[in-house]
């Protein structure tokens, strides 16, 4: 029986410690839960949520799981909730998962913001740097103008549940269809684009199989770099267009060789500091209008916990070394 | 392992007890140490949070540990969890109009089935083929992986009823209920292992097969029992992944795979089978989830955290060393 009474012992200790008191924040504190640490874009996202959180005088700081298993952004969001922060910023990899947590999280009185996740029901706010059907409708133009409106393409997403991506995906795909009636789809869409391997891959296959491939549309930050390493690899870089957003450090080199022919993107510095920006705004009891005009973020357009700005940022030969430059 | 089996057990009470002893140890170190560490640590909020992250990793691990002790391996534990998740789902997401009790205990039924199911296969595989339990695990794993993507296409069953998630997110008297769950789930397998024959036996083959085998033990049948066992239990944490993320995907915590099997031999499960107890597994369990809160506390990188299980498992088997001159 000893070890029962042990064990009891410990599961005591670690449930019912209720008797200490939670630390008194005075500070705003702000957690910004991503969806993946270390790679460059998310980087870049910390770097935006630092230098706002100096410049309000508040404590923001971003928490990158170590890989993109969505379980484990449920446990980081956990431990943020316990930890007693004012806001909790997300960039879901699965909407559904974080459903439950997030509402726990909103019961205890957090501020939740969201980011690429428009359909997150258990939210105070997402926010948009640009909207889907701009973001895509531009992508849309330039492949159309790089293809010609001639031969088949594919698309790839970061996942198939990440509910942005494909928000781009739809919308690229409609509005080229629109403008190109001829072209066709070679596949159905690659849950590929966080990882250069898969996209290489997946690419490398697809100029296998289609001879008419005229181009890859790729969203989730991996995706053009893959593609257009798959590209180069195969010696038609440039005949085969490459469009989609990416970091412009990690893209610089392909952009100037002509594997990527370019994209469209929005600044992760930029979502880092709207992190902030609206976190400490909302809770402070500020309420978000449309047409607002917003420090950092320009006049928005809001509707029912939707806000969209409109800061679309050009990837091309021209923008990409100074985009680079500032950390992209 | 020539000693009669008699002289076994006895040596083998106090050195439960050191091994007890030092993993309690271990916890209350780790605890102490965030709480001088990590402002706002020993706090309710903390607790509550680690109640309801430990019990998904806790009781995948428990699944994990039965294979172990019998010197096999089952790598399709979080695969399987999936698997039974998505049976359960299915069910669910059929009468989301009316979802009584009934339903609900009739998908948590059929979850446990398949669970049990899918480990009898395994084991049944591993006693009359003779292949080592981890490749035929890790075919399961890729079969079940292969077979969930496709029933899915890749994405998720999700919206089960609100009752449901009481599984996951619900408290019973101020008790978060996974931890509940956890908590029997450690109860049953001290229970199986080491009150019953079958608990013996399977410490008997992880020693020894042949020598079980020629003591008069039903090698074969135990084998299949105990990955049916482990199938089940990872049903269990299916269910309880099913409820917590409200949703279920082949995917879902397929990173906790090796820290599973880490998890074991870190409270002294020997890689070759035969050794381990329970208790030690589930208290290294609640210490490296202090150490994980503790760290996202303190606002370490997560990349950091897990370097510092990798630490914290490599340290715990260093000290252990000099004491498993068995």
């Amino acid at each position: 029986m000893s070890r029962f009474s042990k064990m009891a012992a410990s599961l005591l200790a670690a449930t019912s410690a209720l008797a200490a008191p939670a630390l008194a924040q005075d500070e705003l504190t702000i957690g910004v839960v991503v969806k993946i640490g270390g790679i460059p874009w998310f980087n870049a996202m910390e770097q935006g949520i630092v230098s706002r959180a100096d410049e309000l005088g508040v404590n923001a700081f971003m928490v990158g799981p170590t890989s993109d298993d969505p379980a484990l952004q449920v446990r980081a969001v956990e431990d943020l909730i316990a930890r007693n922060v004012d806001v909790i910023g997300i960039v879901p990899n699965d909407a559904w998962v974080l459903e439950p947590v997030l509402e726990r999280a909103r019961e205890a009185g957090i501020v939740v913001i969201s980011h690429e996740a428009d359909n997150l029901v258990n939210r105070d706010v997402n926010f948009e740097l640009v909207s889907s059907t701009d973001l895509g409708n531009a992508h849309a133009n330039l492949f159309a103008e790089a293809t010609g409106c001639e031969g088949s393409y594919a698309v790839f997403v970061g996942g198939l549940t990440v509910p942005a991506h494909n928000a781009w995906a739809d919308a690229a795909v409609d509005h080229l269809r629109e403008l190109c009636p001829n072209m066709r789809q070679a596949a159905d869409r690659f849950g590929v684009a966080e990882s250069v391997d898969d996209s290489r891959n997946t690419t490398l296959d697809l100029l296998r199989a289609h001879d008419d491939l005229a181009g890859i549309i790729a969203f989730g930050s991996q995706g053009p770099i893959g593609a257009a390493r798959a590209v180069e690899e195969r010696g038609v870089a440039g005949e085969v267009a490459v469009v989609g957003l990416f970091s412009a450090g990690q893209g610089q080199a392909l952009v100037h060789r002509g594997s990527i022919t370019g994209g469209y993107v929005w600044s992760p510095i930029e979502a880092g500091e709207a992190f902030v920006t609206l976190g400490a705004m909302l809770a402070n009891g500020e309420s978000l209008t449309d047409g607002a005009e917003i420090d950092g973020l320009g006049t928005v357009s809001y509707n029912d916990g939707l806000l969209f700005a409109n800061m679309p940022l050009e990837l091309s030969v021209d923008t990409v070394d100074g985009l680079a430059e500032l950390g992209l | 392992m020539t000693t009669p089996d008699i002289a076994m057990k006895k040596s083998r009470v106090p050195a439960d007890l050191i091994e007890i002893g030092a993993m309690f140890g271990l916890l209350v170190a780790t605890v102490s140490f965030f709480t001088v560490m990590a402002p706002g640590f020993f706090s309710p909020g903390i607790f509550t949070s680690m109640a309801y992250q430990l019990p998904e990793l806790g009781i995948l691990t428990l699944a994990m540990l039965l294979p172990i002790l019998s010197g096999g391996l089952n790598l399709a534990v979080t695969f399987t969890a999936n698997v039974a998740g998505l049976v359960a789902a299915w069910i669910l997401v059929q009468v989301t109009g009316d979802a009584s009790a009934g339903i609900i205990i009739v998908a948590i039924l059929a979850a446990l089935a398949t669970g049990a199911l899918i480990g009898a296969a395994i084991g049944a595989l591993v006693a009359y083929t003779g292949a080592h339990p981890i490749l035929v695990s890790l075919g399961f794993m890729i079969l079940l992986r292969g077979a969930g993507e496709w029933f899915t296409r890749g994405g998720d069953i999700s919206g089960m009823p609100e009752f449901f998630r009481f599984v996951g997110h619900g408290t019973l008297l101020y008790v978060p209920v996974p931890l509940i769950i956890f908590i029997a789930a450690v109860a049953l397998w001290v229970l199986v292992l080491h009150y019953t024959r079958l608990g013996f036996s399977i410490y008997m083959i992880g020693s020894n097969a042949k020598a079980a085998l020629y003591s008069g033990i039903d090698v074969a049948r135990v084998q299949i029992t105990l990955y049916a066992l482990s199938g089940l239990m990872s049903a269990v944490a299916g269910i309880v992944m099913l409820s917590r993320f409200n949703s279920v995907r082949i995917g879902h915590g397929e990173s906790y795979l090796l820290i599973m099997i880490l998890a074991c031999f870190l409270a002294g499960a020997n890689p070759f089978g035969g050794f381990g107890r329970v208790l030690p597994v589930a208290l290294g369990l609640v210490s490296l989830q202090v150490i994980s809160s503790g760290l996202n506390l303190m606002g370490v990188s997560q990349h950091f955290a897990t370097a510092t299980w990798g630490i914290f498992l490599i340290l715990v088997m260093v000290i252990r060393a000099p004491f498993q001159q068995r």
